[in-house]
């Protein structure tokens, strides 16, 4: 088989929002652009943060530039991606332990930085949220609201697609080739077929965050990242409508997002040499848990989903010194920076775009496209902050009880529920593998949220596993995503089941201990998953008879 | 924290953060007596704790540029019966029906009460019209038209199990054989009287039965103080009218309190008065103050103060033969309890009464979920494996705690439905009646 | 207070075994339990023991006796009667049980496509047993629009190689999702209701007849069975299963679903009613929050109750209360687990280890052995094998530490055979009715 070769305008590295929204920005003007991912879109940091669309309130006091351009991006999204954002308003509140000049300068700090900042009586705040700690002094309110990545990335995919440019998941980076400083082409493997395909753009827009470094060193470019690993919780049930954050220097366990069913509890900030480090301790749970306290007494005795961690593509500039130097990930600015590799490293037809955050992905996508433009000497405009992404104008469209209420307007009824936690119906995941194709059940998972709710898929994975396997043809043996395929469901449930229970071990008390061990056992015991085949078929080797 | 303590503040944790502890297991969908009959309702699983992940908590800003603020967005939920089955049967202490009412109380918060719900919610308002004009308004009931013109206007099914309104109240009758006696706490034996919680039921319509609890109280040396009381409330909570039942509920904690303070026993014979004494104030209405905590503790169910009394070795057991066969069917309510079948065990005390518990869920009324139009035919399918069972014991009399269930059975049935202190009360006539007659008799010999 | 000769705690198979056991005995016994979980969960067969290289339960069992830490090497002497008598009692009740301990462990097909090891089952699932003939076929048969059963993902993963562990499994496997009359156009469809749409005669009938069709259309005869879900009716059941075979040309089996298990459903009911038929007590609503000990015995049981403790004096807890699943051992966020009614001393692995594996690896989970550890008379220990808790305590079921149930498909016989032992069946006299003592004191917690 003779390999494929294509010779797009440009090559975007990278499926997260900042990739999608560079794709989506270069094809708006006219390039002909592709865009790979290693995994699934949405993978990597993208999918895997608090879901908090910033007013920049965070920042106020120690990065106004980065707070500015968070309120200045919040508004832009407000009227592009209203149908991804569900406005739940936030507050900033002063616990007893939160420093005092902190919280009187925190006002000034929001009108300094153009962010609406009104002061809100601590009684009425604790009517509208009761869940929150009685001790709180103050509260303030900005405009904060609840960002869902994977639709957003979808949508910025599909304006892309719209406008020419092609998105393929499940293809890796293998090899950047150089003729001399030029870059000359570059090698995609397709992880699930094998399968290799040349691409000889003009330019490369790496956009691939934590990972912007293993990237750049295909180029042979040396980029040192400083990935900065943030654990958040899930919980159960959300105890806040509102997003929450503590009113001091940003910490851990100080912020709480209410993200569709579930509120998101976070983070930690711990530098780690490694991307792909996202071990989730049980001592970095108990750790937020503690914190969090301050802001939600009870939270110790609410269910706990899950655990996961996400990687902040935090980039330290090698020539700078003092305190952002230092081994603390708070220190190290949250800003982007578009990196031009022909005058920093003397390589052309390289950029990349390192650091950010997910709610200013648009305004990075549109400097990067911006550069982008200016080495292939164009000069067409940047329309990503005026256009609406499709199907994605209606704030109405996102809300906590909008898929209840679409249920129930369609009729209701449990029959058609697949997920029946977060209300996935069979039509939604149909239509989801339409749109897709042969894939895993974890990207059914990041396209429906079918399977994260308090089962953890417990009850929806096999029949998700069914329907892949209904609608591929008898005898057919397709290589689908890793950890999925139509052709073994088993294989694909067993997959599911142990890679969501990693991110339950760490927080695996109580009820939720309770859950994963019902259905590990009604999937042992009454479906027979776990290698029954081969354990009696006479071949296992080891000696039942002593249990220690 | 002790691990007891951990239990009991679980055990008091709100109704709706109970949703946490759901694990999907569709235990709760296996009983529900609702899902079993209608394909309208999606059991107590969807509506419950799945539901209630997608509800917002009351209070919440209303999010702009939405179509907020829907606290709850579905309208399946106001087909639960509340009859608690799901509570019951779940094994990781959801509160399911519980939270079920709360929802139908936030989906009816914003808007104007149904008039018919607001009339079902108001046994007593209905009972201070019916009473004076019982001919006539009993008249009315039986009128077909008048039934198919309540159907129409006002929405209660034309052969739903409405029963007639007593001549006399009990409060009258009371009032006038015992005279005005609305006995201060302080002038009375805490340790030989009870407070008597008649309710709306024993008060409008069967006064025999509140009649039946006295002579029995009586018979063992305790004396029955009536105080003022309204509705316990229940019919407005069940109907989603929580501001309403809560005025209500405050009037009799106030009465109410001062008795249970002075270590008064509060005693009803509506297993649904008396559990909402108990539990619906403070879990539903949450007024858990002083007030509401010394009332949930003085109450007792009359069937199980009886057996009380009787474990102590101080209830009077001569209960006059009754050879017979008497189905019991325990109602929903008296599940909620958690006090086992104390009817049943009373039951058995009567020489000869073959007692059986007919084992089966619920008879389908709920209160007044059962007399609604849209869902009269639900109870009826509801209650149709009990009726028959009733039926197929060939016995004329059933015994039930509570009344709207008795009036339903007795409908659907034809069979009389007496509450089992009725039965109690005619056995103690019957063991006078039995010694005067032994003693008048001349002995054969 | 109402005493008791026992009071059982939990409504698994372990809790009921005892309960009906003590009952029959003639003993006064209350099962109380939280709600209903373990048999709701389940196949409805009875898992005794499958390892690897045993041919027969009763070879499986002898080798997990043979590790003195096993349940079985206190069990496996009164195993084989215990099962005798549940398997008795469940004839009686109308659910007999096919196959025996001495008979061969074989793959009996799963609703994912894949195969349990099995060798006791209820009669529905019985057909799966037997060895499959050369030239026999299997048709997997589900009616369409219910997700819980998928013939073509069944019967896909039923063709894999491996999928009989290498013995002989049918010789073709086919799919077939038949249209029963009206189930498509339900907005609500899960076993249980399948299961009352199979009592209905008229619909069950006119299923029946569709499914033939559907056969002689695709050409599906020939000598072989059908696997169905298991919603063959739940009260009906054994009329249901009747006609089923009768009805059908290939000889139908059950296979059991997700929960709510129709199968695990009529296993409980059968058991509740042998129960109450022999007088003993069940109350499920509420839980257990409190032991009542006095000098170093237990003299009562509290359970929850709407305004005060439902308390039980009895002097011989049965703690049937469950593992991990059951909610008879709880997780604590310090990586410790703990039993929440006692506090008695949890075997366990090393805290924080517990999810070092995943939980679905071939070869089990280390926490799986968690548990309570007993002595041969199931009264709980501590690790040096010293008394642990009050007297009159004994432990059943999976509670019981030392077993891998899901590896070892123990479950069930642990859960008969200590349930029956606890009970003290295995003697000859009915278990002591001496009543406690006086209890004027106050009672310790």
């Amino acid at each position: 088989m003779g390999e494929r070769m294509l010779t797009p305008d440009v090559l975007v590295i990278g499926g997260g929002a900042t990739g999608a929204g560079l794709l989506r920005d270069l094809a708006r003007r006219g390039l002909r652009c592709l865009l790979v991912d290693r995994s699934d879109f949405g993978t990597g940091t993208s999918g895997r943060y608090h879901g908090l669309l910033h007013s920049g309130g965070r920042y106020v006091s120690k990065d106004p530039s980065a707070a500015r351009e968070c309120i200045v991006e919040n508004q832009v999204l407000r009227r592009i991606a209203a149908g991804c954002i569900e406005d739940t308003g936030g507050i900033f509140v002063a616990t007893p332990d939160d420093p005092d000049d902190y919280v009187d300068a925190f006002p000034g700090a929001c009108a300094a930085a153009g962010i609406d900042c009104d002061e809100i009586p601590v009684t009425e705040t604790l009517r509208r949220e009761p869940a929150l700690s009685p001790a709180i002094r103050r509260a303030f309110r900005v405009p904060d609201a609840a960002l869902e990545p994977w639709q957003l990335i979808e949508a910025n995919l599909a304006d892309a697609r719209a406008h020419g440019a092609d998105a393929w998941p499940y293809q890796r980076v293998v090899a950047i080739q150089r003729d001399g400083r030029r870059i000359s082409g570059v090698t995609v493997r397709d992880e699930r077929s094998g399968a290799s395909t040349r691409v000889v753009p003009r330019m490369i827009a790496s956009a691939a965050g934590a990972w912007a470094g293993q990237v750049a060193a295909l180029a042979g470019v040396e980029l040192m990242m400083s990935p900065g690993k943030g654990t958040m919780i899930v919980y159960n049930q959300r105890m806040t409508d509102t997003v929450v954050n503590r009113c001091h220097p940003p910490g851990d366990g100080d912020i709480m997002v209410p993200v569709h069913t579930v509120a998101i509890l976070g983070t930690t900030e711990e530098l780690v040499e490694d991307p792909d480090d996202d071990e989730t301790s049980s001592d970095e749970v108990q750790a937020l848990i503690n914190e969090g306290e301050a802001l939600f007494p009870a939270l110790r005795r609410m269910r706990v989903l899950r655990a996961y961690t996400g990687v902040r593509p935090l980039y330290r500039d090698p020539a700078v010194q003092g305190p952002e130097a230092s081994d603390d990930g708070r220190a190290i600015s949250r800003s982007h920076i578009i990196l031009d590799h022909e005058a920093r490293d003397g390589v052309e037809g390289l950029i990349s775009i390192v650091g950010g955050k997910l709610t200013t992905y648009r305004l990075m996508a549109e400097q990067a496209a911006n550069a982008v433009c200016a080495k292939l000497g164009m000069s067409e405009p940047c329309t990503t902050a005026g256009e609406p992404l499709p199907g994605m104008g209606d704030s109405r469209a996102h809300w906590l009880g909008h898929r209840l209420a679409e249920h129930e307007d369609r009729g209701g009824g449990d029959a058609d529920l697949i997920c029946e936690c977060e209300m996935v119906t069979r039509a939604m995941l149909e239509r989801f593998l339409d749109r897709r194709g042969p894939c895993s059940i974890d990207d059914i998972r990041r396209g429906t949220r079918l399977g994260m709710g308090p089962c953890q898929g417990g009850f929806c994975t096999f029949r998700a596993a069914a329907i892949m396997a209904e609608r591929a043809p008898d005898g057919h043996t397709d290589r689908a995503a890793p950890g999925g395929s139509a052709s073994d469901p088993e294989g694909a449930l067993s997959t599911f089941l142990n890679e969501r229970s990693k991110g339950t071990r760490a927080v695996a008390w109580g009820r939720q201990l309770q859950e994963l061990w019902m259905v590990t056992g009604i999937y042992v015991g009454v479906m027979g998953l776990e290698g029954s085949s081969s354990e009696h078929g006479g071949e296992a080797t080891e000696d039942h008879g002593a249990v220690s | 924290m002790s691990i007891t303590e951990l239990i009991e503040a679980a055990a008091h944790e709100p109704v709706t953060s109970t949703a946490d502890g759901c694990l999907k297991c569709n235990v709760c969908n296996t009983v529900c007596p609702v899902s079993r009959v209608t394909d309208l309702f999606p059991g107590p699983k969807y509506v419950g704790p799945q539901a209630q992940r997608f509800r917002l908590a009351p209070g919440s800003p209303p999010q702009a540029g939405s179509v907020m603020p829907v606290l709850s967005p579905d309208h399946t939920v106001d087909l639960c019966s509340g009859c608690g089955f799901c509570t019951n049967a779940c094994p990781a202490g959801v509160r399911i029906a519980e939270m079920n009412s709360r929802a139908r109380a936030q989906m009816r918060a914003d808007r104007r009460p149904h008039l018919r719900d607001w009339l079902l919610g108001q046994p007593d308002l209905l009972g201070r019209v019916g009473v004076p004009l019982a001919p006539l308004a009993n008249a009315a009931l039986r009128n077909r038209a008048a039934r198919w013109v309540g159907e129409t206007l006002v929405g209660v099914h034309r052969h739903a199990p409405l029963p007639t309104f007593s001549r006399r109240s009990f409060r009258t009758r009371w009032s006038r054989s015992r005279g005005r006696r609305l006995r201060a706490p302080g002038s009375a034996d805490p340790e030989r009287s009870v407070v008597y919680f008649h309710g709306c039921a024993a008060n409008y319509y069967e006064p025999e039965v509140a009649e039946a609890a006295i002579s029995v109280l009586e018979r063992n040396g305790l004396e029955v103080i009536v105080p003022q009381q309204v509705c316990c409330g229940l019919p407005l909570i069940s109907n989603g009218l929580y501001a309403q039942a809560r005025a209500r509920a405050r009037h009799n904690l106030t009465t109410l309190a001062t008795f249970a303070r002075a270590g008064f026993r509060i005693v009803g014979t509506s297993t649904s008065c008396t559990h909402t004494l108990k539990a619906e104030y403070r879990e539903m209405l949450d007024l858990d103050d002083e007030d509401a905590r010394a009332v949930s503790g003085a109450t007792w169910d009359i069937c199980e103060l009886l057996l009380d009394l009787h474990e102590r070795d101080r209830l009077d057991t001569r209960f006059g033969r009754s050879d017979r066969h008497l189905p019991y069917h325990p109602p929903c309510q008296l599940r909620s309890h958690g006090i086992g079948l104390p009817a049943l065990d009373l039951l058995a005390l009567v020489p000869g009464l073959d007692a059986v518990d007919l084992d089966l869920d619920c008879c389908g009324v709920a209160g007044t979920y059962g007399l609604k139009r849209e869902k009269y035919d639900i109870a009826m399918a509801v209650g149709q494996p009990l009726f028959r069972k009733l039926r197929e014991s060939g016995a004329d009399e059933a015994a039930c705690d509570s009344e709207t269930c008795r009036w339903h059975i007795a409908k659907a049935t034809g069979i009389r439905v007496r509450h089992p202190v009725q039965i109690l009360a005619a056995a103690y006539v019957a063991y006078a009646a039995a010694e005067a007659e032994a003693a008048g008799a001349p002995s054969d010999g | 207070m109402p005493s008791a000769d026992a009071v059982v705690v939990g409504a698994g198979l372990a809790g009921l075994s005892a309960t009906l056991a003590l009952a029959e005995a003639g003993a006064r016994v209350h099962l109380l339990a939280k709600g209903h979980a373990s048999t709701h969960w389940a196949s409805g067969g009875l898992d005794v023991a499958a390892l690897p290289r045993a041919v027969t339960v009763r070879e499986a069992v002898a080798r997990l006796a043979d590790d003195a830490r096993h349940p079985y090497a206190i069990l496996s002497d009164a195993l084989p009667p215990a099962l005798e008598w549940i398997r008795g009692m469940l004839q009686h009740e109308g659910l007999p049980y096919v196959g025996t301990i001495d008979g061969p462990v074989v793959p009996v097909p799963t609703s994912i496509g894949a195969t349990r090891p099995a060798a006791i089952l209820p009669a529905a699932q019985a057909a799966a047993l037997r060895p499959w003939e050369p030239g026999e076929r299997l048709v997997v048969c589900g009616p369409g629009g219910f997700k819980d059963y998928w013939p073509h993902a069944i019967a896909r993963g039923l063709r894999r190689a491996g999928a009989w562990w290498g013995s002989a499994g049918p010789e073709r496997v086919d799919p077939l999702v038949v249209e029963l009359p009206g189930v498509r156009d339900r907005l609500n469809l899960d076993a249980i209701e399948l299961a009352r749409l199979f009592e209905e005669p008229g619909w069950r009938w006119d299923a029946f007849a569709a499914i033939r069709r559907a056969l002689i259309i695709g050409g599906l005869d020939g000598p072989g069975r059908m696997a169905l879900p298991a919603v063959l009716g739940l009260d009906d059941h054994a009329a249901v299963l009747a006609e089923a075979t009768s009805e059908l040309p290939l000889e139908p089996f059950e296979v059991p679903l997700m929960p709510p298990s129709v199968p695990g459903l009529r296993l409980y009911r059968a058991l509740r009613a042998a129960i109450v038929r022999a007088g003993g007590r069940v109350q499920i609503g509420q839980a257990v929050v409190r032991i009542g000990v006095r000098d170093g015995r237990v003299v009562e049981v509290a359970m929850e109750a709407a305004a005060r403790q439902f308390v039980v004096r009895t002097d011989m807890l049965i703690m049937a209360t469950g593992g991990i699943a059951g909610g008879g051992l709880v997780g604590h966020p310090d990586g410790t687990l703990r039993e929440p009614l006692l506090d008695l001393p949890v075997e366990a692995p090393p805290a924080m280890s517990w999810l070092a594996r995943e939980p679905l690896a071939a070869g089990g989970h280390p926490l799986e052995a968690a548990g309570i550890r007993s002595d041969a008379e199931l009264r709980p220990v501590d690790a040096s094998g010293r008394p642990a808790g009050p007297a009159g305590v004994r432990i059943c079921g999976s509670l019981l530490a030392g077993q891998r149930y899901l590896r070892e498909r123990c479950g069930d016989g642990v859960a008969v055979a200590s349930g029956w032992l606890a009970a003290g069946a295995h003697r000859p006299s009915a278990p002591r009715r001496d009543a406690p003592q006086s209890l004027a004191g106050e009672v310790a917690g």
